[in-house]
């Protein structure tokens, strides 16, 4: 299964573990749909950043598709 | 839906059916394409209208007798178009553009016998089918009684003759034709076309009866006739159905298949078409200024252009959702058809399903009741059963009505101090939301004045429920109602809000239910009320009161009474807009749903009065000054003006639906309740750009506290270098909700928030 990238900089840092965020492979579902993408995230303790852009965008797209299935 | 379903309600919608002028010509001329290329000047275009359905269109162009004029809907608003001058002036200015193919020949050995009109059409037609032909007339050129016509030029009639050779038809003038010779030809060929126009009299053998209307067969077997002696005066127009009738019993009769069958579409018929002229300017007929000369380009341009492209579309004129999704009830019903019967793929209808208000109002305008809100639940209600609802339609809304009906709003009480109930005041969930110190005002009022106990529930009548195709929760819903009010002692149900009546009535009619208005109306309003506008009010009735005429009076009544000076826009009561609440439309698609709303608000310049808190507070939302009856109704409180009030967002209804429940029941039957305690009392502060952006984005304050106080309570949450900005996430159950907040003395200030459905890994923890 290919990953999709959406890692970008940002200045947001896990509060709890003092570091920044870092490129990170994760898995994200919907509906019985599994997708291999990779997002900032703490290194720490793998706190997952969704941007607001990604969240408003790309994902509300595949959410609507999904759920049109 | 099924098949057969999707048939009989395609058939309701008449949009697809021919106009007038067209379902009146009797081989059905496209007169609106031809009228619309014309007035554009694209006179080839015009002229291929003409040659797809005229056997000779140069002939018929210029000769026909336009039986389809007098039904020209122009009349109404003018004089109807001049259609035969104009199909004259195209045939007149452009050469051929369509030559109709030619199939392969497939045997049949046709005879015509008779060159008139009606003959020369059958020939065209059945060589045109791959038969072959043969056209017989005594006389010495084809033509019939054309030949006698001062206005046929030679050459056109040469032209036609010219057509019929060209697709291979063989004719044969100065034929000898005898009756000896007709039974001769009968027998040497399948077919015996007889073209009475063309024939001399007392030539056509004794028994052969009169030409069947539907079929033109005669009385024995294999014969055929029509032409001027078929019936009636001669029309030209007429001669030409006769020809293509014919053409096409005889094809049939070939094919051996029936004669009669499905032909009831043919030659000129009533049209169930639909339109309305009110507002069309009329228009005088352009007449040439040269009269011998007929019209110029421009003059035929603009007589082509006060066509009126006759249509019915009356439903989507008025409806916002119908033109958003750019369909008519027919196009509409194929398309969830379509979407609800693919087995795999993209059910690409599901938010145009979701889209629709529901409201009906397009079933009133419709001349046929076309039911698309019926439609639209009943396809709902098969995504829900199918699972193939998606989550994200309803799932706002019914999370709304499920917080009303919980354990922090719900309230059944009889009135204080008392143990039974005559009456019982439902304002309805969303009136609470709105204005909950109105609601309770009004409830004090009628515990005043109304004899025998009034109690007291706060509830939701379940119409989301219904409205989203979960009938099941919706049935559960009304069931719980129906216990309530006969364990209350079956008071009469008094109801403020014109949905929950229309459920009541429609589906638990066996409960006394009156409208709160009507109770008023009955009643001593209290002196200290707010004073009513010295402007006139647009009366806004909700659509759930279309179908409760007395309803809508009971509310004019009321306004007289008080002195509420009011006026409805022309599309008002009966045939009243959704405000955008109706069908969930607002949470399904919200920008449809603001839409819905400005339309309704603007269908006049004034203020609005609504008595329906939903169209309330959409219509202020879209920038009228608007207020709810009730407001002017109830002892004034210190809210601000009727008029200015803005709509309170779904958070705020929240929280208004809670503090009433536990205020009534604290002051009002002196129960206690436990004081909002934990993550419901972190103080938020919000300014109201922020709060507005939330609401839109469908997260409530209550969404809100739960991801501070969980990121506060474990330290997960990002930060800023150099700011207190802090950006916490939490997924309480389907949602994923990120707030962007800052800690401060006075609380939490929130800059931000979004959501996702999407799934993280750290999510399912």
């Amino acid at each position: 299964m290919s990953t999709f990238s959406f890692i970008e900089a940002t200045e947001w840092h896990c509060a709890g573990c003092d570091r920044p965020l870092v490129p990170t492979p994760v898995k994200v579902s919907y509906l019985h749909s599994v997708f291999n993408v990779e997002l900032m995230a703490c290194p720490g303790c793998g706190f997952v950043y969704v941007p607001e852009s990604l969240a408003l965008g790309k994902m509300l797209e595949v959410e609507q598709l999904l759920e049109d299935k | 839906m099924d098949q057969l379903q999707l048939r009989e309600l395609e058939a309701r919608c008449i949009q697809e059916d021919q106009p007038f002028c067209t379902a009146a010509c009797p081989i059905h001329v496209d007169v609106r394409g031809f009228m619309a290329a014309m007035a554009r000047g694209k006179l080839l275009d015009a002229r291929r209208i003409l040659d797809r359905t005229m056997p000779f269109p140069a002939l018929i162009g210029r000769l026909c007798d336009q039986p389809c004029r007098p039904f020209c809907k122009r009349a109404e608003v003018g004089e109807p178009l001049a259609i035969g001058s104009l199909e004259r002036y195209c045939v007149e200015h452009t050469d051929t553009v369509l030559k109709p193919p030619k199939l392969p020949a497939k045997g049949g050995r046709v005879v015509v016998a008779g060159a008139g009109l009606s003959g020369m059409t059958a020939a065209l037609d059945l060589s045109r089918k791959g038969r072959t032909v043969t056209l017989l007339t005594a006389r010495d050129a084809a033509g019939g009684s054309l030949r006698r016509r001062v206005d046929v030029p030679a050459e056109v009639l040469a032209g036609a003759v010219d057509l019929l050779t060209g697709y291979g038809v063989r004719l044969e003038t100065d034929a000898s034709l005898t009756a000896a010779v007709l039974e001769s030809l009968a027998n040497d060929h399948d077919v015996l076309y007889l073209d009475f126009d063309d024939l001399a009299p007392g030539l056509v053998p004794e028994g052969l009866g009169r030409p069947d209307p539907l079929t033109l067969a005669l009385a024995r077997p294999g014969w055929f006739g029509g032409g001027s002696l078929a019936g009636g005066g001669f029309s030209l127009i007429g001669q030409v159905e006769a020809g293509r009738r014919a053409a096409l019993t005889i094809e049939r009769s070939l094919q051996q298949v029936s004669l009669t069958a499905q032909r009831d579409l043919e030659g000129a018929r009533p049209t169930r078409m639909h339109t309305v002229v009110d507002g069309i300017a009329p228009l005088a007929a352009v007449v040439p200024a040269d009269p011998a000369g007929g019209y110029t380009d421009d003059e035929a341009r603009q007589e082509a252009g006060r066509c009126l492209q006759c249509e019915c579309l009356e439903c989507v004129k008025q409806c916002v959702y119908l033109r958003e999704y750019k369909e008519y009830p027919k196009t509409l019903v194929r398309k969830i058809f379509n979407s609800e019967t693919i087995v795999q793929g993209t059910r690409s209808a599901n938010r145009m399903i979701n889209g629709c208000s529901l409201c009906g109002q397009c079933t009133v305008i419709c001349p046929n009741d076309f039911p698309v809100a019926e439609v639209c639940r009943a396809s709902r209600r098969s995504m829900v059963e199918t699972g193939h609802m998606p989550p994200s339609a309803h799932e706002f809304a019914l999370d709304d009505m499920a917080f009303s009906r919980s354990e922090h709003c719900r309230l059944a009480r009889h009135q204080p101090g008392t143990s039974t109930s005559r009456y019982l005041f439902y304002p309805g969930c969303q009136l609470v939301g709105s204005v909950p110190d109105t609601v309770r005002r009004t409830y004090e009022l009628l515990c005043a004045q109304l004899p025998g106990g009034v109690g007291l529930l706060l509830d939701c009548c379940g119409i989301p429920a219904h409205w989203s195709g979960r009938d099941d929760q919706f049935t559960a819903i009304l069931d719980e109602f129906t216990a309530e009010v006969e364990r209350l002692g079956r008071p009469t149900v008094v109801v403020a809000c014109s949905s929950c009546l229309w459920v009541f009535g429609t589906f638990a009619p066996h409960v006394a239910t009156r409208s709160l208005w009507e109770v008023l109306a009955e009643l001593e309003l209290p002196a200290d009320r707010p004073p009513v506008p010295p402007t006139v009010l647009a009366l806004h009735h909700p659509c759930t009161a279309r179908r409760q005429p007395e309803l809508r009076a009971g509310v004019r009544a009321l306004c007289d009474r008080v002195g509420l000076a009011t006026v409805e826009a022309e599309l008002a009561g009966e045939l009243a807009d959704c405000c955008g609440y109706g069908g969930l439309m607002q949470f399904a698609n919200p920008a449809l749903g603001s839409k819905a709303a400005a339309v309704k608000a603007e269908r006049s310049p004034h203020p609005g009065l609504a008595y329906c808190a939903m169209c309330r507070d959409n219509l202020a939302d879209s920038g009228r000054p608007v207020a709810h009856l009730l407001d002017y109704l109830v002892a004034a409180g210190d809210e601000d003006d009727p008029l200015a009030r803005i709509n309170p967002g779904y958070s705020e209804r929240h929280e208004n639906r809670a503090r009433l429940r536990r205020r009534l029941l604290a002051e009002l039957w002196q129960e206690t309740t436990a004081e909002p305690a934990g993550e419901a009392t972190l103080p938020l502060v919000m300014d109201p750009a922020v709060r507005a952006l939330l609401d839109r984005r469908h997260i409530l304050a209550e969404d809100v506290r739960r991801v501070i106080h969980r990121a506060e309570t474990t330290g997960r949450y990002l930060v800023q270098p150099g700011s207190d900005r802090r950006l916490a996430s939490f997924r309480p159950v389907r949602v994923t909700y990120w707030i962007e907040y800052e800690p401060t003395a006075a609380g939490f200030v929130v800059h931000n928030g979004y959501s996702h459905r999407m799934q993280l890994p750290e999510d399912t923890l």
